[in-house]
């Protein structure tokens, strides 16, 4: 929900109007911060039980001054007026030291907002359950997992940015998340480990009804027994949703961000407007989602964000710049701070998707190197099938792929119908051709 | 430095119950010049209080970030976690018995190292790297310098009588360079320095670090100009810094009793031949060959005093890694393994320092044995699996022709399956040498060290045909 300004833990704006005013008294230019006030409450499950339940209070301050151009920065966890009176005068002293950057400034001044969702209280009894009917259900319908963790968490905070131009935006938010680590295991033999993580406002939740978990276990039960393949070939692989996510973060850090851009690395730094992907692609970064309650309203420098196109119909729309990257590069600043993806389906049907494939792979899982500053990765395929004449034959270990970022979103060439949604992540499976693809 | 306001809690109030009350305070410092231009210039501290209770079997864990001389803030963290405890223990009504009480004592371990540094001699030494870089080559398409330093302070009281306090710094510089190949694409090439130290003794003079700045721009520029690596099982030689990983990836967690617990394939290859004979691995707690380890660790966060755990034994698996309560099942010691990375952190079971001992061969007659393979140099990330199965990042290598090295190689990936790729182990050099820079991730970062000689090897690279 959207409201005009209004803070409702009043300690968050005295700290922070202490803050801008030592930092005016310290004889700074600007100045800006962020603070925060959390409980995060989890139940916790480990060694076959369920083992802990964890209560987390958490302040915390981010601050930073500037002085000619000149900045510095502190952290503390601390609201205690001693606290933020030392910590100015550090990020003081880090200022005196540093060279002066012209790039470096605050948020303008704009509309004083603040948003909200969920609950602030944790309904522990009713997380306990979930976690139970979660237990019961895969006992009852997936025998051969074994969960190395499940974690079941409530977290509730309001966080407020302010700033000297006289900007105060506030969020405050309270949502549930279950992550887990798992694997599949029967007598001596065990299936490679796979996780899920999903967010969400309703702790009555059947976790399990939902078709990304059940596809997830389902998948990791049928990698117990493994086979490899020799030698190595060029084919398709079909990326499914949750490893695009980390394909999809790979792209946006090698090309897209404040680090590729600045430093001039990105082979993308020129493209804006030109076709960098297969018109399949359609890539954005969003900031509200009626689906994904993980999605930020802020950003992380203190602006109102939006939703942002990246890449449309394959065409470079945008770079996720922040406002410092921006005005080094002298590129738009992006609209949010990313991380909350959105690629959109296509009209492919998912049983198309892998029926169109002669010899490849569905890839479950990535785990590689970074990619180097061109996008080139290799990494094994892990959670992987053989995908034969159109058909999954095989669960497969020891398979390694390798190739580039952008030769795969150039040459994708099929978006399913069909997407998965984590609360922070709404995106389909897609075909990629041309991989190198090696066995042992 | 860390107040102790912990006796007074306990000796108003003592414990009800097993206890573990630990104030902590983790202090940040980075520095991030790009380009020559300042992009980061942070400290920060991390600072508070938490409880863990064990009832029943059941743990409750709170957290909180008012630590100071309140006792009464003190009192509310140690009965949520016993609310929380006693929550739980009325759920799953486990029944289990408190752990067995270690032997009160009282340690200071490190605290020589608490010395003020001031934001500004980081900022010193990052710029007269910069500086160097820029002058010395001109030509580079990126230059990046990240320094950074964590350090570590915990007091801990357990309600078997146990006071440990500890500070562990660490400090490191990343340089990365990158440049041009002959198409035009960046190649880059990352090297870390420091270590174990607050960054005053570790960074005296940013001179002392010129000589490595042209050692990594002479491997950039053969990067360069280097080849991918072909793919598929190869003979490789794993330098030292890469066998560290191999032993904290391919190993390591697969032998970290809650995996283990989970199903790793650890479980059951315990007591048999996993690795060549010429393998033997261990985690060491706080020293090793006459040295301090990178992450010396004297008593772990549950109170247990440390020792080095082996792991395996020339090539036969012979043991896990454990907190309490793993050790009570299964019937071991526990050597130290529990640990936690912030105040609001409970205790995981983690490797400290985890090395491949040193074996007797001489790394130029293990190149000189290769007919055609590689040698790689450096890595970067790496992952495992429960299966064994794992993988890391490979930034920099060299072909192995007819015993010679040949032409560099670019960015490429090694994996395989732990105790398959030990096995094929046959020449294990002579000389040990640490990384301490790394973080591992499992629900909560922490610092580990890692450590090992030159191993020589058949194992998956994932390069292009």
């Amino acid at each position: 929900m959207k409201q005009g300004f209004e803070v409702k833990d009043k300690a968050l704006l005295e700290a922070a109007e202490l803050i801008l005013a030592e930092v005016r008294a310290i004889g700074a230019d600007e100045g800006e911060t962020w603070v925060s006030r959390s409980a995060l409450t989890e139940v916790y499950y480990e060694l076959g039980k369920v083992s802990m339940v964890r209560t987390v209070f958490s302040d915390k301050v981010c601050l930073k001054l500037l002085k000619d151009k000149r900045k510095g920065s502190t952290t503390l966890n601390s609201f205690a007026p001693q606290d933020i009176k030392a910590a100015v005068r550090e990020a003081w002293q880090a200022a005196q030291s540093a060279a002066p950057d012209e790039a470096e400034g605050i948020a303008e001044l704009q509309e004083n907002l603040s948003f909200s969702a969920g609950d602030e209280q944790p309904d522990l009894d009713a997380m306990y359950r979930q976690l139970e009917q979660m237990l019961k259900d895969v006992r009852q319908d997936f025998p051969k997992i074994s969960f190395d963790s499940i974690g079941i968490e409530h977290n509730f905070g309001e966080k407020l940015y302010a700033n000297t131009n006289g900007v105060r935006l506030s969020d405050q938010r309270g949502l549930y998340q279950l992550s887990n680590m798992f694997m599949a295991k029967e007598e001596e033999k065990t299936s490679s480990f796979n996780y899920f993580a999903t967010v969400y406002e309703n702790p009555a939740d059947r976790i399990c009804e939902e078709n990304r978990v059940r596809r997830l276990l389902d998948e990791t039960q049928r990698q117990i027994v493994t086979e490899q393949f020799a030698g190595s070939f060029e084919g398709d692989v079909v990326i499914t949703p949750g490893c695009l996510e980390n394909i999809l973060y790979y792209v946006a850090d090698t090309y897209l961000q404040d680090g590729a851009l600045i430093s001039g690395t990105s082979p993308w730094k020129d493209r804006i407007g030109e076709q960098v992907a297969s018109p399949l692609i359609n890539f954005e970064l969003v900031a509200e989602h009626p689906d994904l309650p993980g999605t930020s309203p802020l950003s992380g420098d203190g602006y109102v964000a939006e939703n942002m196109p990246l890449i449309e119909k394959g065409v470079l729309k945008n770079f996720s710049l922040s406002r410092y990257g921006a005005a080094r590069t002298g590129l738009p600043r992006s609209k949010n701070s990313g991380g909350t993806y959105v690629l959109g389906n296509g009209d492919t049907p998912l049983d198309e998707v892998i029926s169109g494939v002669e010899r490849g792979i569905l890839m479950g899982r990535f785990s590689g190197g970074n990619p180097g500053p061109a996008g080139d990765l290799s990494g094994v395929a892990k959670n992987s099938f053989l995908i034969e004449n159109g058909r999954i034959t095989k669960p497969l270990s020891e398979v390694m792929i390798s190739g580039n970022l952008a030769d795969m979103l150039r040459d994708t060439v099929a978006v399913s119908q069909e997407r998965e949604n984590s609360g922070y992540w709404l995106l389909p499976w897609i075909r990629v051709s041309g991989v190198t693809i090696s066995g042992k | 430095m860390l107040q102790d306001y912990l006796q007074a809690y306990v000796n108003k109030y003592g414990f009800s119950g097993y206890t573990e009350l630990r104030a902590q305070q983790n202090r940040n410092r980075s520095v991030v010049m790009l380009n020559g231009s300042l992009t980061a210039n942070n400290s920060g501290t991390s600072r508070g209080l938490s409880a863990r209770v064990v009832k029943g079997g059941a743990y409750g864990f709170a957290s909180g970030t008012g630590y100071g001389d309140d006792l009464e803030a003190i009192a509310k963290v140690v009965q949520t976690a016993s609310s929380h405890a006693a929550f739980l223990d009325s759920r799953v009504q486990r029944g289990k018995p408190d752990f067995p009480a270690n032997a009160p004592f009282v340690r200071k371990d490190g605290l020589e190292h608490d010395v003020p540094v001031e934001q500004s001699y980081l900022l010193g030494i990052v710029d007269e790297l910069d500086s160097y870089i820029a002058e010395r080559f001109p030509k580079l398409l990126s230059r990046r310098i990240f320094a950074r330093v964590l350090d570590m302070e915990k007091l801990l009281y357990t309600s078997d009588g146990v006071v440990s306090h500890s500070y562990v710094p660490r400090s490191n510089v990343y340089v990365f360079m990158t440049t041009q190949d002959k198409d035009g694409q960046p190649v880059e090439l990352y090297d870390v320095m420091g270590g174990y130290g607050n960054f005053l003794s570790t960074f005296p003079n940013a001179g002392d670090f010129f000589g490595k700045l042209e050692e990594q721009y002479e491997q950039l520029i053969l990067k360069a100009e280097g080849v991918y690596a072909k793919p598929g099982i190869q003979t490789v030689i794993l330098d030292s810094d890469l066998a560290g990983i191999l032993a904290h990836e391919a190993v390591g967690h697969t032998v970290e009793a809650d995996f283990v617990e989970t199903g790793s394939v650890g479980g059951p290859m315990f007591g048999k031949q996993v690795a060549s004979e010429k393998v033997s691995l261990v985690d060491i707690a706080h020293t090793a060959f006459g040295k301090l380890a990178p992450v010396p660790v004297f008593v772990d966060d549950e109170g247990t005093l440390t020792q080095d755990q082996m792991l395996i034994e020339n090539g036969i698996l012979t043991g896990y890694m454990h907190n309490k309560e793993s050790a009570l099942k299964y019937g071991h010691t526990p050597n130290g393994n529990a640990r936690a990375f912030d105040f609001s952190d409970e205790p995981l079971i983690r490797m400290r320092n985890t090395c491949i001992l040193p074996g007797t061969d001489k790394l130029e007659d293990m190149i000189a044995s290769v007919e055609d393979g590689y040698y790689f140099t450096d890595m970067n990330n790496g992952q495992a699996d429960s299966t064994g199965e794992f993988m890391f990042g490979v930034p920099m290598g060299f072909e192995i022709k007819n015993g010679k090295l040949g032409r560099a190689v670019k960015d490429t990936t090694v994996s395989g399956v732990a105790f398959e790729v030990l096995k094929t182990a046959d020449m294990v050099s002579d000389t040990v040498t640490w990384t301490n820079s790394g973080m591992c991730g499992k629900k909560q970062m922490i610092p580990v060290g890692m450590g090992g000689p030159a191993i020589k090897v058949q194992i998956n690279v994932g390069g292009r045909s």
